[in-house]
């Protein structure tokens, strides 16, 4: 038995030693450009891809692509290290790139590229640009809810009249995105009282936007805090279902803009081509495709919004600056589960 | 013969071999240790990896455990395991014998379709619940005209529970079904000749000599239970697993210290169910052509109508919503996102499944066989914690695995060259679902007598050939059992295909995933649907044809 035991540790030294050794064979390219570039996707298949081919058509460079959730995948690229085979990665979330960027793995993209949208939706240190947007909204059955009933601002779902009507979604990142662009325009104190009033209304708990949309949309539940284009995709799919999209006021905190966001990644040997994709993303006709296809806001500068949601420019609270918080997401999600609003 | 209990084993079946060393057996020989061995250290890399991101996070676990935020929620997984355990247990082996040992109408067909809900993944298998359980679903218009207009809700624990119940029981179905076709019928005839009613028997008789599979199977499903996230999410019933999803990204400490308690919870569960297995008399078996079957009589229509609401919720429902709107999509004449359908991009994802579900199970099998080997035959210490290493891995979240995998393997020389494709993903497979062929090959090798082997011995025959000649084939139900299991869990795992999979191999999981993700509720049914199609041709191809010899 004890020469088994001896085994056992040899076994384990080799696969710590492999692991060791290896770290070390890093390589940088010089140039930047390549034939072919791989990205992390948080975006789904069927929007991206028929992209990325039209891209490789105009421009001959191979793309391979990789697709997941995007706090998963900034899990992966932060567990591969330098070693990431990743060039550009494409998140739904900022709050993921904004936590690559805070570990160093995200290269600064040029001015040329970060001016293309506006200040609000690009990281102030350059390191992501946003490639298109959602508003948030409240999603309501309308054969449940009154119109008169429907609230001004966010913020008038504390009070008891709404107790248990309006479902929310606190494990989510959009809703997180929400609470932290409370948290900067209101305080932490502020934003506590606000998740502690849901929380004492029983606002039921859903795992995500299209949860609660299919909720509203069964009638379960009358409301629901998600992103406009949850309940489009729901009305394509059954026009019969009674879940309406209640856009609050263009100066309300609950109509933030999320914005989709890309990056070049630091360990990328070919930075200049991922570079030229997000170029090729924020051209005018790329953006169109968005606005069409999925019914979110472009972010281009003068690309015009999608049909039968508020155009873009009103909009006062536009996206996040996650620099303004010390502790970012993290403070964030405790703010949530200290509210009690996990139910 | 000993009809009223285990604690009277007649002579000839207990396995005295098994019995004197409860010690490391000296008789482990050098190649098999080194197997064992191996197989323990790369079981043991996912728990070394947590254990290393908490040091490297400066994880404070003291904090976190006593933490109301984690105790509750701890508790709350505990409670929906253990209840979900147990009425798997009661639902499993009733089918199993209802559907292998009597004479139910119709029972070639149960056999097929009962392990089949397995196949959902707990996901997909809670949205159709939903929409047809829920407020406003489904069952209610149906009902709402005879003037029920609002079910008992389904949200929360009670959901939770039935989704993981329906979706679950194969786990001790398909070890107690194997471990049943195998026993020999004279014990039962016996029984019946002296005028025992079918439930005596089952109770006396079945029940006893199909505990070890019954237990194999509780244990895969309380720790599927504990690390299930997308059943008790979309229920929105607060588990374990809830809380390291919400802080995976943003708080990792915190996560990283959810998942060692999980990894903890796994580990003292495998320990206190093998100390149990230890005090259990090992009945050995020998295969017999024919298994007679009991009569139900007056029961049958009681019994059928009984497995037919049961398979009727596990799968026949879910299969009906999942047709309704995959229907709705290919009947549709305007085509949007919500309907858009192609048939076409399923090939693909079809064979890749088909292709990751046959090799890893394969492969799980051939792993963990020297495991259980030397634990069921040799009693060894050293095989006893390798099993428990390969056990506990299945209660680990699926992205934990993944990432484990990543943190040794990108960097590692000869590895590295194997990232991110298929052999490395076959690798996470195993790790993640490794523990559904152990016990089941535990049971296996069990089912093998050694006395048959030592008969072969003094006959002149060799190790290799005393293998494959004699103990193979009589571990042949419960292995393919275990490759089943194996196999129809790696066609639905979901995370780390996403992130370990080569570029362009996409699966049916995936593809589900995929079109659900972006709203296109047709097309990710229809996935849905091949799926559970392609999970029962090759659960009637490679595990139950054979098992059953049909």
């Amino acid at each position: 038995m004890t020469n088994s035991k001896r085994l056992f540790g040899v076994l384990l030294a080799f696969i710590f030693l492999a692991t060791a050794c290896g770290n070390d064979n890093e390589t940088t390219a010089d140039g930047g450009t390549s034939e072919s570039i791989t990205v992390y996707s948080g975006r789904s298949e069927d929007l991206i891809q028929p992209l990325l081919d039209a891209f490789t058509a105009e421009t001959g460079v191979e793309v391979e692509a990789r697709y997941g959730d995007s706090a998963e995948l900034a899990l992966l690229i932060q567990t591969e290290g330098s070693s990431s085979p990743a060039d550009v990665v494409i998140s739904q979330s900022p709050g993921a790139l904004g936590l690559l960027a805070g570990e160093g793995r995200l290269a600064p993209l040029g001015d040329d590229l970060t001016s293309m949208v506006g200040a609000g939706f690009r990281a102030s240190d350059s390191t992501w640009v946003g490639i298109t947007g959602r508003i948030r909204v409240v999603v309501y059955n309308a054969d449940l809810v009154d119109a008169a009933d429907l609230p001004d601002s966010v913020l008038d779902l504390t009070d008891p009249a709404y107790a248990g009507r309006v479902a929310v979604a606190p494990g989510n990142g959009s809703f997180q995105d929400f609470v932290t662009a409370m948290r900067n325009e209101l305080g932490d104190d502020d934003t506590l009282v606000w998740l502690e009033g849901m929380a004492a209304n029983d606002s039921p708990n859903y795992p995500k936007n299209s949860a609660i949309v299919e909720a509203v949309g069964r009638g379960e539940v009358e409301m629901g805090l998600v992103n406009h284009y949850y309940n489009l995709r729901a009305l394509e799919a059954d026009p019969s279902v009674a879940s309406v999209n209640h856009f609050l006021p263009a100066d309300d905190l609950g109509a933030l803009v999320i914005v989709t966001g890309a990056a070049v990644l630091s360990s990328s040997d070919a930075p200049a081509t991922g570079q030229q994709l997000l170029e090729w993303m924020l051209s005018e006709s790329t953006q169109g495709t968005f606005a069409a296809e999925t019914q979110e806001y472009p972010l281009r500068d003068g690309v015009a919004s999608p049909d039968g949601v508020p155009a873009l420019d009103g909009f006062a609270v536009d996206t996040i600056d996650y620099d303004l918080l010390g502790d970012g997401l993290t403070g964030t999600i405790e703010l949530i589960r200290s509210s009690g609003i996990e139910q | 013969m000993a009809l009223n209990s285990s604690s009277t084993p007649a002579p000839e079946t207990a396995n005295a071999g098994s019995t004197a060393p409860s010690v490391a057996d000296p008789g482990l020989r050098p190649g098999l240790a080194l197997a064992v061995v191996a197989v323990g250290v790369v079981f043991l890399s996912p728990f070394a990896y947590v254990v290393w991101r908490n040091v490297d996070l400066g994880t404070d676990l003291g904090e976190i455990i006593w933490d109301a935020n984690t105790v509750h929620p701890l508790r709350r997984s505990l409670w929906l395991a253990s209840t979900v355990a147990l009425s798997a247990a009661v639902v499993g082996t009733g089918l199993a014998w209802f559907t292998v040992r009597t004479d139910l109408p119709g029972r070639r067909v149960w056999r097929i379709l009962a392990p089949l809900p397995l196949v959902f993944p707990s996901f997909v298998g809670a949205t159709a619940l939903l929409a047809g359980f829920a407020t406003g679903g489904l069952i209610e218009e149906i009902l709402s005209p005879f003037g029920i207009d609002a079910l008992p809700s389904v949200r929360g624990f009670r959901g939770a529970w039935l989704v993981l119940t329906l979706f679950t029981y194969p786990y001790v179905y398909l070890p107690v079904a194997a471990r049943l076709s195998a026993l020999p019928p004279s014990l039962e005839e016996s029984a019946r000749l002296l005028g025992r009613s079918p439930w005596v028997v089952f109770r006396t008789v079945v029940l006893p000599q199909t505990s070890s599979a019954i237990w194999a199977g509780v244990l895969l499903v309380f720790l599927y239970a504990v690390s299930d996230f997308g059943a008790v999410a979309l229920l929105g019933y607060d588990t374990l697993t809830e809380q390291i999803y919400a802080d995976r990204l943003f708080n990792q400490p915190r996560a990283m210290g959810l998942s060692l308690v999980l990894g903890g919870v796994a580990l003292v569960v495998v320990m206190a169910e093998r100390s149990l297995d230890r005090r259990r008399q090992q009945v050995e078996v020998t295969r017999s052509r024919e298994a007679l079957l009991v009569p139900l009589g007056r029961w049958t229509p009681v019994v059928w109508l009984a497995v037919a609401a049961f398979l009727g919720n596990a799968l026949i429902g879910p299969v009906a919503v999942l047709g309704f709107w995959g229907w709705r999509g290919l009947t549709a004449d305007v085509e949007t996102v919500g309907l858009s359908t192609d048939l076409g991009a399923l090939v693909g994802p079809t064979i890749n499944s088909a292709e990751a579900g046959l090799l890893t199970a394969a492969v799980a099998v051939a792993v963990v066989l020297p495991v259980a080997w030397a634990t069921a035959r040799h009693r060894s210490r050293l095989a006893g914690a390798a099993n428990a290493m390969v056990v506990a891995g299945f209660a680990l979240p699926g992205v934990v695995i993944a990432l484990s995998l990543v943190f040794w393997a990108i960097d590692a020389p000869l590895i590295s060259a194997w990232y991110q494709t298929l052999p490395l993903l076959i690798v996470a497979y195993v790790l993640h679902f490794g523990a559904q062929a152990t016990r089941a090959a535990r049971v296996a090798v069990d089912a093998a007598p050694r006395r048959m082997s030592d008969a072969a011995a003094t006959l002149g025959a060799s190790r290799t050939r005393r293998f494959v000649s004699v103990e193979l084939p009589l571990m042949m139900p419960g292995l393919l059992a275990g490759a089943g299991l194996v196999m129809l869990s790696t066609m639905k795992e979901l995370p780390a295909t996403l992130l370990l999979a080569p570029i362009g191999f996409d699966t049916l999981a995936t593809e589900i995933w995929n079109a659900g993700d972006s709203g296109a509720l047709a097309q990710s049914s229809l996935a849905s649907l091949v799926l559970v199609a392609l999970s029962a041709v090759l659960t009637w191809a490679v595990v139950l044809r054979r098992i059953d010899n049909y």
